[in-house]
């Protein structure tokens, strides 16, 4: 286990500064240096040169970035909101986009499994049809056309909920955005989650248990269920590094003010800066979010433990 | 020496070493001499034909690939001609319109009401006729639906193409020769598998000028990951195979192997990961023309269009959505067919 645990770590933030150095080099490349004032002499740029650093070898430059990178100083933003440090704009924004994503989680999860239990207990039935449908449409179309639709319809025509993110009404107009978005977590879960208890169900120990005499719910429950979640836990993992994408146009609809909606903006207007922080900050996100399922894989189920150790 | 110490070891049998020629890669080795392959397509093929919603995909991607060819020269308009006096229209179909729908009236939500308006009526074009409407520009929009649609399944088709080949190449390369190559590509794609496909596809369109080739080639090095996963299991599988034995033992070369013998065998589950590829490469490019950095301006892709309509969609919302249908159709249709594939080619399969 702790073989296996060093690996994925080891894997983990050498990716990290594999993409640190994409990033960096890509800082490199970007047209205009940081001290473009015709009136600035030889002597005075030099001075600014040594001040920051720049007049040091590029290796030891890279190595005060990834210094900077993690410890949060990101630098400012040019074009956005002048000269604002990146990273205060950022932790304005985080927390909102990690609470909506949060929510689309937790409410694709549950409707998923739900689905999916339903789908397989009453396999080849209508109530399994019906789930079937609903899955393939939520893994077929994509979330911000969900978006547009629900923000049509409940918002616009219906007035139900509020079309637009509002600071004093969070919940309420943090629904239609979740919702939307964890369509596809939501249909994926549920196609998951039926064929694994299909499996699960066909099972020896499930003819054992039921042989003891156990049934109805703790048969569902304690049995099939609790074996059947092991794998779900991986897909869970790509859901929510996809999320991260769909976000960015949902937040844009629904004009959250997120990180997602930042980097849009970051991006249409060539805020170089704000860019390439927020791409760490996805990678180093993402990563943290796949090496964790992976580790908790590894402790749930050995057998993928042992497989990966001798691989 | 080799040959010499065989020579001897049976000296009765008659038969010398310069009776036998390697084959190396001659074609021949590869006939298949039985016809069970022949008789697997056919069962692949009533297997798929006999799953109802794997059937209307593949009907619904026909009927829309015919309407991207042959759509936007079924009418006058071309996608870029702009008609500012026309702009706003409703759709408008001219045998429809006696039956009381697409008669190009529209009803327009206010804060003090609604209202019913027929634009067409309002500015005397008796004989003008749009079907799905006009944009804000007063531009055709069933013609730019099409284009678009055009526009977005070439990227598509291209992007899931070129993913094949570099991840089909890279995971049997993988596979064959395992150990410490096996080991070392192994290692590389974990890496760049651990970059979320956001960031990469952003940074390259910072740095590149959009346009179909930038998505292509954003596509090409986010997807092929997949690919070659399945490719390099399969190989797995299949290298310790007596046919794979028997051909090393003719001379074979490995690349000879490797796609003249090995690939003919994995082609199912090769289609079957290209087909759900392409809706992932339609949605990613209608997500880039979404967020703008998709296809220039004035040619569309659904992405565009839709990114173009959501503006209006509140006033106009006929304009956003033929582009929505047609992508939705399109995405659900790859997944049924992939989906119908899948079991057809491996009947063990359970998924629903």
């Amino acid at each position: 286990m702790r073989k296996y645990v060093l690996k994925r770590v080891l894997t983990a933030v050498f990716t990290l500064l594999v993409i640190l150095l994409v990033l960096f080099i890509l800082m490199q490349l970007m047209p205009g240096s940081p001290f473009n004032d015709e009136k600035l002499t030889d002597d005075q740029l030099q001075l600014l040169y040594e001040k920051y650093g720049l007049d040091k070898p590029i290796i030891v430059q890279f190595f005060n970035y990834v210094k900077n990178m993690f410890t949060g100083d990101f630098g400012v933003s040019y074009k956005i909101s002048k000269n604002t440090p990146i990273a205060q704009l950022i932790a304005s924004r985080l927390p909102i986009s990690i609470g909506i994503g949060f929510m689309a989680v937790f409410i694709g999860a549950l409707i998923g499994l739900i689905l999916g239990i339903v789908a397989a207990i009453w396999h080849d039935t209508i109530l399994d049809t019906i789930a079937t449908i609903i899955s393939v449409i939520g893994v077929s179309v994509p979330s911000y056309v969900f978006a547009l639709a629900l923000s049509f319809e409940f918002g616009f025509t219906l007035g139900w909920f509020p079309m637009l993110y509002s600071n004093s009404a969070q919940l309420s107009s943090s629904i239609l955005p979740s919702v939307s978005l964890s369509m596809f977590t939501m249909a994926s879960i549920a196609r998951f989650t039926r064929s694994e208890m299909m499996e699960v169900m066909d099972s020896e120990y499930m003819l054992l248990a039921e042989s003891k005499g156990l049934s109805g719910r703790a048969l569902i429950l304690r049995h099939a269920l609790r074996n059947a979640l092991i794998p779900i836990v991986t897909v869970l993992a790509p859901l929510i590094v996809d999320l991260m994408t769909g976000s960015l146009v949902v937040e844009k609809i629904f004009s959250i003010p997120g990180v997602g909606s930042l980097l849009v903006n970051a991006i249409q207007s060539n805020d170089y800066n704000v860019v390439i922080s927020l791409s760490f900050i996805y990678s180093a996100m993402y990563i943290v979010i796949m090496l964790v399922v992976d580790i908790l894989y590894g402790i749930i189920d050995p057998r993928i433990r042992l497989a990966k150790e001798d691989g | 020496m080799a040959d010499i110490a065989n020579e001897n070891k049976y000296p009765d049998d008659g038969y010398s070493q310069d009776l036998f020629v390697l084959k190396e890669d001659a074609a021949d080795i590869t006939i298949d001499e039985n016809f069970a392959s022949q008789s697997f397509w056919k069962e692949v093929r009533a297997q798929f034909l006999k799953k109802k919603s794997a059937v209307f995909g593949l009907i619904a991607i026909i009927i829309i690939t015919l309407l991207a060819i042959f759509g936007p020269g079924m009418n006058s308009y071309s996608y870029s001609d702009q008609d500012l006096s026309q702009k706003n229209l409703a759709p408008r179909v001219a045998w429809l319109e006696g039956l009381g729908i697409f008669d190009g009236s529209e009803t327009i939500s206010t804060t003090s009401g609604s209202k019913t308006t027929n634009g067409y009526e309002d500015s005397g074009l008796s004989d003008v006729y749009y079907w799905f409407g006009s944009d804000t520009f007063g531009r055709d929009i069933w013609t730019r639906t099409w284009s678009g649609a055009r526009v977005s399944l070439i990227i598509a088709v291209a992007a899931a193409l070129i993913d094949m080949i570099i991840g089909m190449s890279y995971g049997l390369i993988s596979g064959f020769f395992g150990g410490k190559v096996d080991m070392v590509m192994q290692r590389i794609l974990e890496v760049s598998n651990g970059i979320p496909r956001l960031v990469i596809v952003t940074l390259l369109l910072l740095v590149l000028s959009p346009g179909i080739l930038t998505i292509v080639f954003a596509l090409m090095l986010t997807e092929w990951i997949g690919m070659s996963r399945i490719a390099r299991a399969e190989m797995l599988k299949l290298k310790e195979r007596e046919f794979v034995l028997a051909s090393r033992t003719l001379g074979a070369g490995s690349f000879f192997i490797i796609f003249k013998e090995v690939l003919p065998n994995i082609i199912g589950p090769i289609i079957t990961q290209v087909m759900f590829s392409i809706p992932t490469a339609i949605f990613t490019e209608a997500f880039l023309s979404f967020v703008g950095l998709g296809i220039p301006v004035p040619q569309c892709s659904l992405g565009s269009l839709i990114s173009e309509g959501f503006n209006s969609f509140t006033t106009h919302p006929y304009q956003i959505v033929p582009p929505i249908i047609v992508m939705a159709l399109l995405m659900l249709s790859f997944n049924l067919v992939a989906d119908g594939l899948r079991e057809a080619l491996d009947p063990k399969f359970k998924e629903m």
